[in-house]
């Protein structure tokens, strides 16, 4: 039998474990630090930067990143002297209890503010465990309404929620086919059913849209990921609906897309509400054809802001796609850098105090000045875009349309 | 090593493990623990079938989802109190357990035949609590009500607003429980004739049935209690983040964790799901921070570094880290005793 390199007897066995341990334990024991030293504030950022929600994680990520930046470069929080956000990174992996595993680690890191974490499954998890700490936390994209909806004092939404963004979806298609002279009765949903994301959805399009006189003619399900759209394109080939309206992740959305393309299923209007890629200028580019004409009821920024064109072109110009996992977070660590400066301390009572009754108006969201209720946003809410050659421009609601819909598509 | 060295180490590390509180104040480390042991005691419920049985199962989520949904669901939709659910819930994953494993085993699945079973019926199961939407709530998820009244901390089974000790440690010890139960069960059985009957199947089933083993009731009593054993994972899993979806319960993810967990740590012994559980979250953690501190923020590069060391272990450690502290035990006693001992 072959020796050791180094000769090991109990003695120097249990010595060296008793060091260990007490190196290991001192570091254990370890509290959180201080929130902010050297006027540092120390700043989470939590977001799925691996898994199956990479890309939209690794968006939304870029996005908080570009903003916090821009703050500092603006010369920090200026009610605290200057003090400059010091990003604290999270990956949560695409999975919740991971998520929450890095809450902890935010804690003990002293953060003063926590933005994330995507999706809604992942936010409901970091917002719960963010509140035993009283860490306040800012909701990028989750669109889940029962993240605030549990009562919690730390918890807030800047962007709109499920029931905004449906009853938005649905009022925005009664008007546009009412002023197109009702050509689209009967409806065909299909959505994916694997996360709360499609399955709220497609429950509450149906709901709305029946009373106003369309009819669901079926709602096709399908799990996330989905490589495979032949067998839904065929059934609504046969079905022959007006309107299709999709709910999906990006990748589901795209191939879902293409392959009606492909099938020649060309209904009156493509109608998604939260599309997943229905309005991406990444789909836009790819994939021109496919995209023509889709319309999409999703988080879209006002066009007319300077602020927001500003951005578009440097995030292109990193070799980003200018998203909405971009913008939404980018705006969440706005907001929150906000509430720093309205309480002037980085206290985390009193950044949630000063959340809660943010007024804030200096975003380039179409939502107005910030009134928090409950955590959400009242003035949040999503635009309707379309796809019109190679620009993705808003076509409702009025005060904020940069083109009339084009409704139904031309054949 | 000796039965008295194996009692002593079993204590040391319950102790330790028990007596965390002492000595870990960090939120950080003990959430790190709770992940290990919840993990560990999937893995133990992995360990029984697999390492124990033989039966190599790529479809654990199923006794982890099911018991996850029944916890849910009862509280959800009858209001009950989730210290009744729980035995439901792991009543449930050991009915299903049962089912399974008399559609396999009676017709003598085995081998990979059993794997991709395990691996069908977990899909089965996601399908069906994605398209069940007036039992399961589909793709939507059960999301159960966050109780805020520290008061109700122990009879809701929540610890996020709890006492400052529950509320620290509460699902630590909770975890802990579970996994000294599933450890206790496993080194029970690992002594008893069953267990004997068991390993006797996985070594050569034609021979123990040869000698009278009937080994379908063995089978079927390994499956059933490798499933009440993950449904409490389940449990756990629920009373802390209070929300399952069908991704959650049913994905493959789950089950990967549940087989690599006793596959590192030494299968067919009882500290090797812990072990193994435990090198998962030290490796994954370590090389986390060591590629943040030394190449910056390169999402995914430590994944790529623990499958890496992940292949080494499996490759050049066929008996898992049980088998390399065994080793290392037995030259740490040579060395002791002297050439001449």
């Amino acid at each position: 039998m072959s020796k050791l390199p180094f000769r090991m007897t109990r003695r120097t066995f249990l010595q060296a474990t008793a060091a260990g341990t007490a190196l290991a334990a001192a570091g254990l024991a370890a509290g959180p630090r201080p929130a902010h030293a050297a006027n540092v504030i120390k700043f989470g950022l939590i977001h799925p930067v691996t898994g199956f929600l990479q890309f939209s994680g690794t968006q939304c990520r870029y996005g908080a990143l570009t903003a916090i930046e821009e703050i500092n470069a603006a010369g920090g929080i200026k009610a605290l002297d200057g003090a400059t956000l010091e990003p604290v990174l999270g990956d949560a992996q695409s999975k919740a209890e991971v998520g929450a595993a890095e809450i902890e680690k935010f804690n003990e890191a002293g953060v003063a503010a926590i933005v994330g974490a995507y999706s809604s499954g992942i936010s409901l998890a970091t917002t719960q465990a963010a509140a035993k700490y009283g860490i306040p936390h800012v909701v990028d994209v989750g669109v889940n309404d029962k993240i605030v909806s549990r009562g919690l004092a730390n918890t807030f939404r800047f962007g709109p929620g499920f029931g905004v963004i449906t009853e938005a979806g649905v009022n925005g298609l009664i008007e546009i086919n009412a002023a197109a002279g009702k050509p689209a009765r009967t409806v065909v949903i299909v959505h994916e059913n694997t996360t709360p994301f499609g399955s709220f959805m497609a429950e509450l399009m149906k709901k709305g849209l029946e009373p106003a006189g369309f009819e669901v003619l079926d709602i096709l399900p399908h799990p996330t990921p989905n490589k495979d759209f032949q067998n839904i394109a065929l059934k609504i080939k046969e079905m022959n609906p007006d309107l299709i309206i999709p709910s999906h992740y990006y990748n589901e959305n795209v191939l879902f897309l293409r392959t009606l393309q492909r099938q020649r299923i060309e209904p009156k209007a493509i109608y998604s509400v939260l599309g997943g890629a229905s309005s991406q200028y990444r789909f836009v580019d790819e994939f021109p054809d496919a995209a023509q004409y889709v319309m999409d009821c999703n988080h879209w920024f006002d066009p007319r802001n300077p602020k927001a064109a500003a951005l578009r072109a440097k995030t292109e110009a990193a070799g980003k796609s200018f998203s909405y996992e971009v913008f939404l977070a980018y705006t969440a660590v706005q907001f929150a850098a906000d509430a720093m400066e309205r309480a002037g301390s980085a206290d985390r009572a009193a950044i949630t105090e000063a959340m809660a009754s943010s007024t804030w108006a200096g975003h380039f969201m179409p939502y107005g000045p910030t009134e928090m209720i409950n955590g959400q946003n009242q003035g949040a809410r999503p635009l309707i875009t379309q796809v019109q050659g190679s620009a993705i421009e808003v076509v409702a609601p009025a005060d904020y349309a940069t083109a009339p819909a084009i409704f139904p598509r031309p054949a | 090593m000796s039965k008295r060295d194996r009692a002593l180490g079993w204590t040391l590390l319950l102790g330790l493990l028990a007596a965390v509180p002492v000595f870990i104040q960090s939120g950080r480390w003990i959430d790190f623990l709770e992940l290990t042991l919840f993990v560990a005691v999937m893995g133990q419920g992995w360990n029984i079938l697999g390492g124990y049985g033989g039966q190599y199962s790529f479809g654990h989520a199923l006794f982890f989802g099911t018991g996850a949904y029944i916890q849910a669901l009862l509280q959800f939709k009858l209001g009950w109190s989730p210290w009744v659910t729980l035995w439901f819930a792991i009543a449930g994953a050991v009915l299903v357990g049962c089912a399974v494993g008399y559609l396999s085993f009676r017709y003598g699945l085995r081998g990979s035949y059993f794997a991709l079973i395990t691996l069908a019926f977990a899909e089965a199961f996601h399908v069906l609590a994605r398209s069940l939407i007036s039992v399961t709530e589909g793709g939507r998820g059960v999301q159960l009500p966050l109780n805020q009244d520290p008061g109700q901390a122990v009879a809701s089974f929540q610890f996020t607003f709890a006492n400052p000790f529950l509320q620290s440690y509460g699902f630590y010890y909770t975890v802990l429980f579970l996994f000294v139960l599933a450890c206790a069960a496993t080194w029970l059985m690992e002594r008893s004739r069953f267990g004997a009957q068991l390993v006797a199947v996985r070594e050569n089933e034609e021979a123990a049935e040869a000698l009278g083993i009937n080994a379908f009731r063995i089978k079927m009593g390994s499956i059933c209690l490798s499933a009440a054993i993950t449904a409490s994972a389940g449990v756990y899993y629920v009373q802390k983040f209070l929300f399952v979806d069908p991704g959650i319960a049913y994905g493959p993810g789950k089950s990967v964790e549940a087989l690599f967990a006793p596959i590192i740590g030494g299968l067919g012994t009882v500290l090797g799901p812990l072990l193994g559980s435990a090198f998962i979250h030290i490796v994954g953690e370590t090389s986390k921070e060591a590629i943040g501190h030394f190449v910056g923020d390169r999402p995914g590069l430590d994944l790529i570094l623990f499958g890496i060391m992940l292949l080494l272990v499996l490759g050049y450690m066929p008996r898992g880290l049980v088998g390399l502290l065994e080793t290392a035990w037995m030259r740490l006693r040579a060395d002791k005793d002297g050439p001449n001992a």
